[in-house]
């Protein structure tokens, strides 16, 4: 492509139609490709913008957020060199995308891949991991199948249609039926200019029986200049499938993520996810499981540290389709500074879900007095043999406690980080993975010393 | 009223007089008209204590006289206001430090109500607790011309061993968190494995034998008494004569609404024992 494409990519801003079609020009796609982007984008203008009266948006400010001024993408232009951050401890999330262990990567750097890697074990096995370009191009059939139409459907929201037009990146797993990949598949996306836009889509499909390790981690450094990011994430696993997902969000200080995940659980299917939230300037999750298969089991824990002026929010869903199913969820936060949070979960039971058994439980350690956390547990419940529990806390380091460590020497400073990683320690505790665990432990001690 | 105080003072300086005075000739730990309240009520109304190098002082008293008040004041906890008098720890004003100096310095409180922490380890915080310690004791000998020895994680991890063997408490208990779910006497146990660990030159033991059983008691008892000596002094706070029989005071004190009203030697335990507060009140004063 010519250096004058790219300069005049540069200087359109704002989302439009001919943005997506210019997008899907720059990437060479088969007119269907084009056709699925124009459709999403039709819906993206019949959608309105949500509204404060809509409950999920109800705590939710987006007035600062100016999607005019923001180009819808950005990076054709970069040379294919891995970015430096990916050798730099200091990145979280680029820690947890660099270890050595892997079973496949996929670097991406605004609307760009970099890298793409499978372990040839993997791939002899029939298994997919590649970028989303290479999948629309080399397994049309898959995503035709299970890209956004299912998990989350391009109307689902506006966010997501609006995804569903200009997605840029991000990753494609698909492990046959029968198939264990024990070690991690990494996907890292990386967002370089401020005033720049990505959209990054996950989609893991586990066939029967198959089991599978995802991590995803979003990271960019702080710039001037509001960012935008609306990420989609699809899980789709068959029956007796198990998928563990790891999600690290580290953006910079002047990005505004969204993130919507749906999950959707066959028979006897299992998914382990957990959600970090470190970065950006405003942060909203949507994330969902649907266990639509009778004894199908989502353990989703979270942990969440905003310091400064972040925003966070989470909104949450158990869906209980079936009978026999389990949900446990567990999202703890700290806030300092004068961050803010908003958590909200739903335990869903569907009529005739009989047997399940949901619990959820948030908790908010407050560090400062202009912190502030929200919790908002709500329950829906259509069957009478159910058992759910949930509960929310939001609590502040208790005095007595400081006082007990630092009547044993420990100065107060250490005693408060001490304390907070103990708060922690519990969600850290339920990831049977050392590498991030030990990742979590720095990414909070790191938070601490904000 | 006044002239009761004097003759009180006068009673507990003489013991530090005659047997609390360390080699320099200042008295290792003395505390001086001590006034402390909390939200705004007096508590302690003018405390006089003075324990010697190496000794061994018990402190009784009925409940609410103010005996962990005092202890709190000595390891400085923040919501007591000191108002009047001094604590003086080889010679140094303690008041002014902050509770991690003090631990730093050598001060060791037991506490009759141990805090849980939830999430922390206790070998995680029991590291921390010693490292804290032993580099601020570093620091010091460094400056006084000595030599800093700092302490591997390994040395560390068969220290915390040696001494939880001693204490007969299972290697179970180093991954536990501090303190949660532990029994009344378990708590009992790792508060004197801190002590053990962080082996300061002066020790408030808050009730450690209550929640004992009478092997525990034992255990405690003997990893007390192989600290207690010329490196370490001993403010036992107790309402049971039963621990004196395994820990010997040479001094015992009598607290009453927030001061010590009356000091000898071990016999005024079994004095207590007998007789109960009853006869003491009468003779200190019906306000008490
Ligand atoms: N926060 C507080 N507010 C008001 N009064 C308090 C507070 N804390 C302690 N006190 C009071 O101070 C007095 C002394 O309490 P302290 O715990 O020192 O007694 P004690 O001698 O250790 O008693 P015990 O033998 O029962 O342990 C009590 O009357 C108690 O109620
Ligand atoms: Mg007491």
């Amino acid at each position: 492509m010519s250096a004058t494409t790219i300069d005049t990519m540069a200087a359109l801003t704002g989302f439009s139609r001919e943005a997506v079609e210019e997008l899907s020009r720059l990437k060479g796609e088969p007119n269907w490709v084009r056709q699925q982007r124009l459709a999403a984008w039709a819906v993206y203008e019949a959608l309105p913008f949500p509204q404060r009266t809509d409950e999920e948006w109800r705590r939710t400010d987006l007035r600062a957020l100016k999607l005019d001024r923001l180009r819808p993408f950005q990076g054709f232009g970069l040379d294919g060199h891995v970015p430096a951050a990916l050798a730099d401890p200091t990145d979280a999330a680029a820690t947890v995308t660099a270890g050595d262990l892997n079973a496949g990567v996929v670097v991406q750097q605004d609307a760009r891949t970099l890298r793409t890697e499978i372990a040839p074990e993997a791939a002899a096995q029939g298994v997919i991991f590649t970028d989303l370009d290479t999948a629309f191009r080399d397994h049309g059939d898959l995503i035709r199948q299970h890209f956004m139409t299912k998990a989350v459907p391009s109307d689902f929201g506006k966010f997501e249609a609006l995804h569903a037009a200009l997605w840029q990146g991000g990753s494609f797993l698909y492990v046959p039926a029968g198939v264990t990949v024990e070690l991690p598949f990494r996907a890292f996306v990386r967002a370089t200019e401020a005033g720049g836009s990505v959209f990054s889509h996950t989609l893991a499909v586990l066939e029967e029986g198959a089991e599978a390790f995802l991590v995803d981690a979003y990271g960019s450094p702080s710039l001037d200049g509001q960012g935008f990011t609306s990420a989609v994430v699809e899980h789709v696993l068959a029956a007796d499938a198990k998928l563990r997902y790891v999600q690290v969000q580290d953006w910079g200080r002047n990005v505004w993520s969204f993130m919507t995940e749906r999950s959707l659980l066959a028979d006897d299917a299992t998914l382990n996810s957990l959600h970090v939230t470190l970065g950006a300037r405003f942060s909203k999750s949507s994330i969902a499981a649907r266990l639509q298969g009778k004894n199908s089991l989502a353990e989703m824990l979270g942990i969440y540290f905003g310091d400064g002026d972040q925003f966070f929010d989470h909104h949450t869903w158990q869906l209980h389709e079936s009978p026999y199913t389990t949900s446990d969820l567990e999202f703890k936060g700290a806030l300092k500074g004068s961050a803010r949070s908003v958590y909200s979960g739903l335990i869903k039971v569907s009529e005739g879900a009989q047997k399940t058994d949901a619990y959820q439980q948030n908790r908010n350690l407050v560090l400062s007095r202009t912190a502030r956390a929200d919790s908002i547990p709500n329950l829906e419940i259509g069957a009478n043999d159910v058992r759910c529990t949930h509960g929310a806390t939001i609590s502040q380091v208790e005095e007595e406690h400081l006082f007990y460590l630092q009547a044993r020497g420990v100065p107060r400073t250490e005693a408060q980080k001490l304390i907070v990683e103990g708060f922690f320690r519990p969600v850290i505790d339920r990831i049977p993975v050392e590498e991030i665990q030990g990742f979590l432990e720095s990414a909070i001690a790191r938070k601490v010393g904000i | 009223m006044r002239e009761r105080r004097e003759t009180m003072s006068e009673t507990s300086t003489g013991i530090g007089t005659s047997n609390g005075h360390g080699a320099t000739g200042t008295p290792m730990f003395q505390i001086e008209n001590l006034h402390a309240s909390i939200e705004d009520k007096e508590i302690l109304k003018g405390v006089d204590l003075t324990i010697g190098q190496g000794e061994v002082h018990a402190l009784m008293g009925p409940n609410g006289s103010g005996k962990s008040t005092l202890a709190y004041v000595i390891a400085g906890h923040p919501s007591y206001e000191v108002t009047e008098g001094s604590v003086k720890f080889f010679g140094e004003d303690i008041l002014e430090w902050s509770p991690e100096e003090r631990a730093q310095k050598g001060l060791f409180l037991a506490f009759q109500y141990p805090t849980v922490i939830p999430g922390v380890s206790m070998a995680n915080f029991l590291r921390m607790a010693v490292t804290n310690v032993r580099n601020a004791r570093a620091e010091a000998e460094v400056a006084a011309g000595g030599e800093a020895k700092p302490m591997t994680p390994r040395e560390f991890r068969r220290l915390m061993k040696e001494k939880m063997a001693m204490l007969k408490m299972d290697d179970a208990f180093a991954t536990r968190y501090l303190n949660e779910g532990f029994s009344g006497g378990e708590k009992k146990r790792a508060e004197i494995l801190q002590m053990a660990l962080l082996e300061p030159r002066m020790a408030v033991l808050d009730e450690t034998d209550s929640g004992l059983d009478i092997d525990a008691l034992k255990v405690v008892s003997e990893g007390v008494n192989a600290l207690a000596g010329p490196g370490m002094g001993v403010l036992l706070i107790t309402h049971y004569q039963r621990l004196l029989n395994f820990i010997k005071p040479q001094h015992v004190h009598i607290m009453m609404a927030g001061r010590v009203v009356q000091s000898g030697g071990p016999e005024l335990a079994h004095e207590l024992e007998a007789k109960g507060y009853e006869g003491l009140r009468a003779q200190v004063g019906a306000a008490v």
